[in-house]
């Protein structure tokens, strides 16, 4: 196909705003798939994807559309996951694509994810297209939203394209202006190869499927190509393209957006954002844009049962291979046993692969509360980086602590302005700008410490907005904070998996949150057990889990002794559960209440 | 070989707050009907019997003292005449003081029955109408001289602690009340609150003032000095008895040894399976008279689980298990088989050992679950 007949775009959306409803709508409409076919959002292929509508990987689909003016375009939509923590796979999704759609709610408005998401490809100098989802709706204001589009980001809206991607409404429209308004791709098939990884997955036959944007030059099987940043060698096997299965074809050219495979076996070795270029004619310059990703959020990941821990390791080794983006490591906790402590690109990241494990390879296991990763410098010269607050290393040997802060943009109606001001001050925020958005709706931007949206922020930000304040952020950088350990003690011994990082005017309310919320999750036992909060060796809190009196039956009553025994075996089941952390059950929520305190 | 033989009645004249066994209080239409239909039961039950010699029976309930006379004649009648009962056999009813007059008290001495057990609970007037009880405590008190002199000279009260709004002292009056009336042996246990109950219901609307776990293990403890004081010495966790009055057929729950339950809801052991009857009175009567089996539940019980209940059974007992009944029992030696649990709960004092057996310590019968639990398979 003509290189003028093809267009490269992706949807950009807030999650709930319809962006996989409209991407099945173009599959249908186009014909990539009967409506037969469809499963209803085809591109989120995970089954959390579906359940929680939201993207996490990145996907590509090939439609072949045939416009009122008779000619047929092939059109590569790449769908980009919706989520702040994956904000570079996104950059990179956005540097394959010469277009976007802004796929907006027409009762919602603009969100602080979308924006940033818009400036991000109006950075890549995308053609934006506003498309106002959801006209069906009866509080639906596309007027109002048109006039958002343009105050906010400051691009005409006056040719946004009204749809209903539910009904299907409008959905020729927004082909017809993907066509005419989505620029071609540039770049010459007789130049050197150049092309952009805007994602991978593990294939057990195939090995690593590298997903790509071809900027320069051709890919063919049979060729020798190198990954630039990895300097990784690699034979082409095949190429091909997303129908949306994936099709082998015999040659991708600049402008197309298809796969190549190449008995890789590691997926580190295909990094999103690497440039693949000719090994026999490389170029000199790889693309621009490519980082290393590192890991934003850290925890540990127990097994309930030790016996697990095999188990646990494989499943982990089994998600790595598609996700780069997971590292781990083993770990030994003193109060857990063996586990592994990981690192996750945010919060939906660990949630999403703490599921999976759960889910798909059917582990109990124990979180501890996640950490971001402190600068400590030593008192000696030494820095050193702690991603457990367990190894915070004694206060007589730290300077002082760096942690990192991110931007935080939030977007709220007018009335909640106080609420997210007030909330993010007590989040230890620093104000940084304000701006309204239109009449209703404002702008505003805080600098905060990562741990404190990773504790509660967000989670409070939507109760004390009633769900209205959306959020987004980006790393900003590390300043020092006055920052202590807290631990907690369990019958007087420190419980490793317990020990959480705060800032010191936080210590002691945390502390005495802290030590209620564990009295009330840790049941009696025999013994009494008391509960402490300590900064080093100063108990700053203090509760005490009362000893129960009596564990016995009273009565075996007419010979119904499987009754009784039935509740013994309850009893026992229940202990299982438990992680015995010196001589003092703990059940694996009590692990989980230093996560959140309501 | 002896067996055991229980007797359920699931009748009542109105159903106590804190009960979840099978009794009804509105199926009194149905006793006719279910005492012919216990007896067709026991009847085929004959010929199980013919290999057992039974020296225990235990006609519990429910209230077995609310059917009219001529029903407990029929059926002691026909325990009497069909089934081979040793002559020295311990025959033990339930009854509820507001249902024992004298005659029929007589009559049951008369055929045979040598046990009597008194549901009493309290002999506090207030507290028995908290539990919903039909009897007041003068009642009580004059049921159980009714019995002595009808002629029973093994008489069982029983009592509870841990009741809504009752005190240390309400207990200690409520013993003392009972060990005056020159009974032989006391069964004393902790309220527990079951779900499904009108308890249940007011706990959960913190409508139920129960003592707090300091005054429930304080009554616990008094009981525990109180009783033996008096003569009547521990023998199981909720069991007090004179010297020689313990009661046969309770101790063969706990020493693994078998039974055989008939009427609703009534539950046998019989070479290592366990059995339970159906609990609704009409189906009961239906499938009887149908002559199909009343049996709804089964159970072998593997050899792990076995093991496990020899233990925790025998361990309620004050004597505890003897090692040497458990090796005959299972060709296996405890001690051998359970090191590291044994090891474990003697480090928490939750047991004592000697070369004969093993038994729970005074903690031990505090914590019994602990304990019983910790012998269960994983």
């Amino acid at each position: 196909m003509k290189k003028n007949n093809i267009r490269n775009f992706c949807i950009i959306a807030h999650i709930d705003h319809g962006k996989s409803t409209l991407a099945d709508r173009l599959l249908e409409y186009t014909g990539a798939l009967s409506a037969r076919e469809m499963e209803n959002q085809v591109l989120d292929q995970m089954d959390l994807e579906r359940e929680r509508g939201i993207t996490i990987k990145a996907q590509a689909v090939r439609l072949e559309y045939t416009a009122k003016d008779g000619q047929t375009f092939m059109l590569n939509l790449i769908d980009t996951p919706g989520h702040v923590d994956f904000t570079y796979e996104v950059s990179r999704s956005l540097a394959a694509c010469e277009g976007a759609l802004l796929v907006v709610d027409a009762a919602q408005g603009i969100e602080a994810q979308t924006l940033a998401n818009v400036y991000l490809a109006l950075e890549h100098n995308l053609e934006i297209i506003p498309v106002i989802n959801k006209i069906d709706l009866p509080s639906a204001d596309p007027e109002k939203v048109k006039h958002e589009i343009e105050e906010v980001i400051g691009i005409d809206a006056s040719e946004a394209i009204l749809v209903s991607a539910k009904t299907g409404f409008g959905i020729e429209e927004v082909l017809e202006a993907i066509v005419k308004r989505v620029p071609p791709p540039e770049g010459k098939a007789d130049n050197q190869l150049s092309a952009l990884i805007f994602d991978s997955h593990f294939d057990a036959y195939k090995g690593v499927i590298a997903y790509v944007r071809v900027m320069e030059g051709t890919i063919r099987p049979g060729m020798k190509v190198r990954m630039m940043a990895t300097d990784k060698k690699v034979e082409v096997t095949e190429v091909g393209v997303f129908r949306p299965s994936l099709t082998n074809v015999d040659v991708l050219g600049p402008g197309h957006v298809g796969f190549l495979a190449g008995s890789v076996k590691n997926v580190k070795d295909i990094r999103v954002g690497d440039t693949i270029t000719d090994a026999d004619n490389p170029i000199l310059k790889a693309l621009p844009g490519y980082r290393k990703i590192n890991p934003m959020v850290y925890c540990g990941l127990y097994p309930v049962d030790s016996a697990e821990y095999d188990t646990l390791r494989d499943a982990l080794e089994k998600l790595q291979l598609n996700d780069a983006s997971l590292i781990f490591e083993p770990e030994t906790s003193v109060a857990l046993g063996f586990g592994f402590r990981c690192g996750f690109l945010g919060l939906l990241h660990m949630d999403v692969i703490q599921e999976r494990l759960e889910r798909e390879y059917d582990l109990t296991l124990i979180t501890t509360a996640p950490s971001v990763i402190y600068k400590v410098y030593k008192t000696d010269g030494e820095r050193i980086d702690i991603d457990n607050p367990s190894k915070l290393p004694p206060v007589t040997e730290i300077d002082h602590i760096e942690e990192p802060f991110v931007k935080a943009t939030v977007i709220v109606p007018t009335d909640y302005v106080g609420a997210v001001m007030e909330l993010s001050q007590e989040k230890r925020g620093e104000f940084k700008d304000m701006k309204y958005l239109d009449t209703t709706r404002v702008m505003l931007t805080y600098h905060l410490p990562l741990s404190e949206i990773i504790y509660d922020y967000f989670d409070r930000l939507k109760s004390s907005t009633r769900g209205y304040a959306s959020l987004d952020y980006e790393l900003f950088g590390y300043q020092t904070s006055t920052l202590v350990k807290l631990d907690m003690l369990l019958n007087g011994d420190p419980v490793d998996a317990l020990s959480v990082i705060v800032h010191r005017d936080k210590a002691q309310s945390r502390g005495r949150q802290l030590a209620e919320k564990l009295k009330g999750i840790i049941p009696q036992q025999m013994f009494e057990i008391p509960i402490q909060a300590a900064i080093g060796n100063k108990v700053i809190a203090r509760e005490t889990v009362r000893a129960m009196r009596k564990d016995v039956l009273a009565k075996c009553y007419g010979g119904d002794i499987s009754r009784k025994r039935k509740l013994l075996e309850k009893q026992k089941e229940g202990k299982k559960r438990m992680k015995s952390v010196g001589n003092v059950e703990v059940p694996q929520e009590a692990f989980m209440a230093i996560l959140k305190i309501d | 070989m002896n067996i055991g033989l229980y007797v359920h009645i699931p009748f009542c004249r109105q159903k106590c707050l804190y009960c979840d066994f099978s009794s009804f209080a509105d199926m009194d239409h149905l006793q006719d009907e279910y005492v012919a239909a216990l007896c067709r039961e026991i009847t085929g039950q004959g010929g199980i019997f013919d290999e057992y010699i039974i020296d225990t029976v235990f006609i519990g309930g429910g209230t077995p003292t609310l059917l009219p006379a001529k029903l407990l004649v029929r059926l002691l009648d026909t325990l009497n005449s069909k089934l081979r009962i040793a002559a020295e056999a311990e025959v033990s009813i339930e009854a509820n003081p507001g249902t024992a007059d004298y005659d029929k008290l007589r009559l049951l001495r008369e055929y045979g029955v040598n046990r009597i057990s008194f549901g009493v609970q309290s002999f506090s007037s207030d507290l028995l109408k908290k539990l919903g009880r039909i009897h007041s405590p003068e009642e009580a008190v004059k049921a159980i001289e009714f019995a002595q002199k009808a002629g029973f000279r093994n008489v069982n009260i029983d009592l509870m602690y841990g009741l809504p709004d009752q005190t240390l002292a309400d207990l200690d009056s409520s013993l003392e009340q009972a060990v005056s009336l020159g009974i032989q042996h006391l069964s004393i246990y902790g309220l527990k609150v079951e779900e499904g109950t009108p308890f249940y219901k007011l706990r959960e609307k913190e409508q139920l003032n129960l003592p707090t776990d300091d005054i429930d293990e304080a009554m616990y403890d008094w009981i525990n000095h109180t009783a033996p004081a008096k003569g009547f010495n521990r023998y199981e966790i909720s069991n007090y008895a004179k010297p020689g009055y313990e009661c046969l057929h309770n101790l063969k729950y706990w020493l693994y040894k078998p039974y055989i339950g008939v009427g609703t809801a009534a539950h046998s052991f019989v070479n290592g399976e366990r059995r339970a009857n159906i609990s609704q009175v009409n189906q009961y009567i239906k499938i009887i008279n149908q002559s199909h089996s009343p049996v709804e539940y089964h159970e072998s019980v593997d050899e792990d689980t076995a093991m496990a209940e020899f233990i925790f059974l025998a361990l309620r007992t004050v004597a505890g298990m003897s090692l040497k009944a458990f090796s005959n029992e299972f060709k296996v030696d405890f001690l051998k088989k359970f090191p590291s649990i044994v090891e474990n709960l003697q480090a928490r004092r939750l047991v004592d050992i000697n070369e004969q057996g093993i038994k729970l310590t005074e903690l031990g019968m505090k914590y019994g679950n602990v304990v019983f639990a910790s012998f269960l398979p994983d």
